[in-house]
């Protein structure tokens, strides 16, 4: 399976080589400012392809199960099991806006799609110190000062506001301000800047509750063991659209901070270069946001302020 | 020698002094013994020092060190797990105080003799078995998060709540076969005295059973003890602010894996004293043994 695999990868490869010719104009037909002058991301791809995970092959890292409209999509490959109905996508098929995005800047740093493989990397574990099994994770991680001193973030792919989820009907879910919400007990996952929000901007008067996984965060809220949780705003939109969240509603979200979603490398790992190429030249051709209207349309909610 | 397991220290058995390997291992002579303490000095010294140079000259060791050992870190860390240390306390006291009655009374039921009782030695049996089987992390779990999702009016939500209910409902298992192992440690002789003295069977369990079983099994029930207390830490799981969770938190916003240092830190500090404990107890019981020996 593997050897087959390799076999395939190679060859289209190959075609991807002959390929790759076509594309530079294209680029250079919308200058962007890449480190290097002219450079094109798939030029940088090709300067540095010994340091890529695995040879002629784009490894990419998410979390296990995908969760929309990040990821979409049906198909059993991989450890991912695209199940619409329960929110959850296969990054292969190359539906969400992550998944779209990833082949996107394959596309532009020369791969072609049989070339991009996925690999599992659980939502804490993109950080983990030591070298990485995958060339980039991208898992709807937020760029902050203190992670990027144990990882190299690309540029952003996404600006993120946070939002509050509430259960439908109880008085949580009438309030306007952040004010209007620090006597309620909140929950939130590890390791997000949603629980940055909630220490700094909301500041409850009890303390919130910390859950490992984003499943709990909800579980917690349908047993009424939590008034709220805070997450991004997007992934708010899922929980209430697909009724993970079984009674709740999108109370409204926060005043966006500058936060944005980036992609993880090891640290120092000079690729980051190519996809920050990769990712400006998406920006200026209208591809991000054409696919961010295509995934991530209806999220806007009152501001809470 | 034959059930001495390889690496143990010998037993200071005291040898026949002709007998050449007890002079060697345990001094024989004045200057022998000087000898072997030199001996164990170097060895000691030169094992830790290849140890520490082997480690801090691996490849990975300055970002090892950088990401699991950094000073600042760990003193920004301390005083929030601090805090959330004493959730840790208060689990355990209150956890271990109830363990320690209903590990009794599960561990008396079991013992009950005769056909009438079968039932009930049953029950206490499927429980003990079941409770020591399942990993505690996922007995916290589903009650945590599952018992308050039955809806029931009346059964509390607080995950605090189903944490000390989950660690009482494991670790009254594991304690009531301590309890169970220094029961039936007391010879039968004894309530057959304890009967033919006139005693109930309920007075002679009491009186003269427990009191002799109990105080054998001090040391392996106070172990328990220490299990419990590190397993306080799994209640992270269901929300609670630990000082796990406070340095899983600390950990995420920094990228820095130092704050687990400052946890297990307090950890440390609260099972060693307890440890050391232990150690006096077996020591004062095997002192007293001995002396009742003698008499």
């Amino acid at each position: 399976m593997r050897k087959w695999f390799l076999i395939v990868a190679t060859l289209t490869t190959l075609a991807a080589a002959c390929g790759d010719d076509a594309t530079p104009p294209a680029d250079d037909g919308t200058p962007t400012e890449s480190p290097a002058e002219g450079q094109t991301a798939a030029t940088c791809a090709e300067e540095h392809a010994a340091d890529f995970f695995q040879p002629d092959t784009l490894t990419v890292g998410t979390d296990v199960p995908a969760f929309q409209p990040w990821v979409a999509g049906t198909g059993e490959r991989g450890p991912w099991e695209g199940v619409p109905d329960e929110g959850t996508g296969n990054p292969y098929s190359g539906e969400g806006y992550e998944s779209a995005v990833a082949y996107a800047i394959a596309e532009q740093l020369g791969f072609s799609e049989d070339q991009v493989e996925w690999v599992a990397v659980p939502f804490n574990n993109a950080y983990a110190p030591g070298p990485k099994d995958f060339d980039f994770d991208i898992n709807q991680v937020s760029v902050t000062p203190e992670r990027e001193q144990g990882a190299t973030f690309s540029d952003g792919y996404f600006d993120v506001s946070q939002a509050l989820v509430a259960n439908e009907g109880t008085p949580i879910a009438d309030a306007t301000s952040v004010a209007d919400l620090q006597r309620y007990r909140l929950g939130v996952q590890i390791g997000t800047t949603s629980l940055d929000l909630v220490n700094e901007v909301i500041q409850p008067e009890q303390q919130p509750r910390v859950f490992d996984r984003s499943v709990d965060v909800i579980q917690a809220l349908n047993n009424g063991q939590i008034d709220g949780y805070v997450v991004d705003a997007p992934t708010a939109y899922v929980n209430v659209l697909i009724g993970q969240a079984e009674n709740g509603v999108v109370v409204g979200q926060f005043p966006e901070q500058g936060e944005h979603f980036g992609l993880v490398f090891e640290l120092d790992n000079p690729l980051v270069e190519c996809v920050n190429v990769a990712i400006a030249a998406l920006e200026d051709d209208g591809t991000l946001q054409s696919l961010e209207d295509e995934w991530l349309a209806d999220l806007t909610y009152p501001v809470l302020e | 020698m034959s059930s001495t397991p390889p690496g143990a220290p010998l037993p200071p058995e005291p040898l026949p002094t002709g007998d050449r390997r007890s002079r060697i291992l345990w001094g024989g002579t004045h200057v022998e013994g000087r000898r072997a303490v030199l001996i164990a000095l170097a060895s000691t010294v030169v094992f830790f020092t290849v140890l520490i140079v082997v480690v801090v000259n691996s490849p990975g060791w300055d970002e090892f060190s950088a990401k699991f050992l950094d000073g600042e870190q760990f003193l920004e860390s301390l005083p929030g797990i601090r805090r959330a240390f004493l959730v840790n306390i208060q689990l355990f006291l209150i956890a271990e105080t109830i363990v320690l009655v209903l590990a009794l009374i599960v561990a008396v039921l079991r013992s009950l003799p005769g056909p009438v009782f079968f039932p009930i030695r049953i029950l206490t049996a499927a429980y003990t078995d079941l409770f020591r089987g399942i990993p505690t992390v996922l007995v916290i779990y589903t009650l945590g998060l599952g018992a308050p999702a039955l809806q029931i009016q009346g059964i509390p939500k607080s995950p605090f709540f189903w944490a000390v209910v989950s660690l009482v409902l494991v670790y009254t298992a594991y304690v009531a076969e301590v309890y169970r192992a220094g029961i039936e440690s007391v010879h039968e002789s004894q309530v057959a005295a304890a009967r033919s003295l006139g005693l109930s069977r309920w007075q002679s369990t009491r009186y003269v059973v427990l009191p002799q079983a109990i105080r054998r099994i001090v040391p392996p029930l106070l172990n328990d003890f220490l299990g419990l207390q590190k397993d306080t830490a799994l209640v992270a799981l269901i929300g609670v602010i630990e000082a796990f969770r406070q340095a899983q938190i600390d950990s995420s916003a920094t990228f820095n894996y130092t704050p687990f240092l400052a946890c297990a830190l307090y950890f440390v500090l609260i099972t060693i004293p307890l440890a050391r404990l232990i150690d006096w107890l077996v020591a004062r019981d095997r002192r007293r043994r001995q002396a009742g020996a003698a008499a």
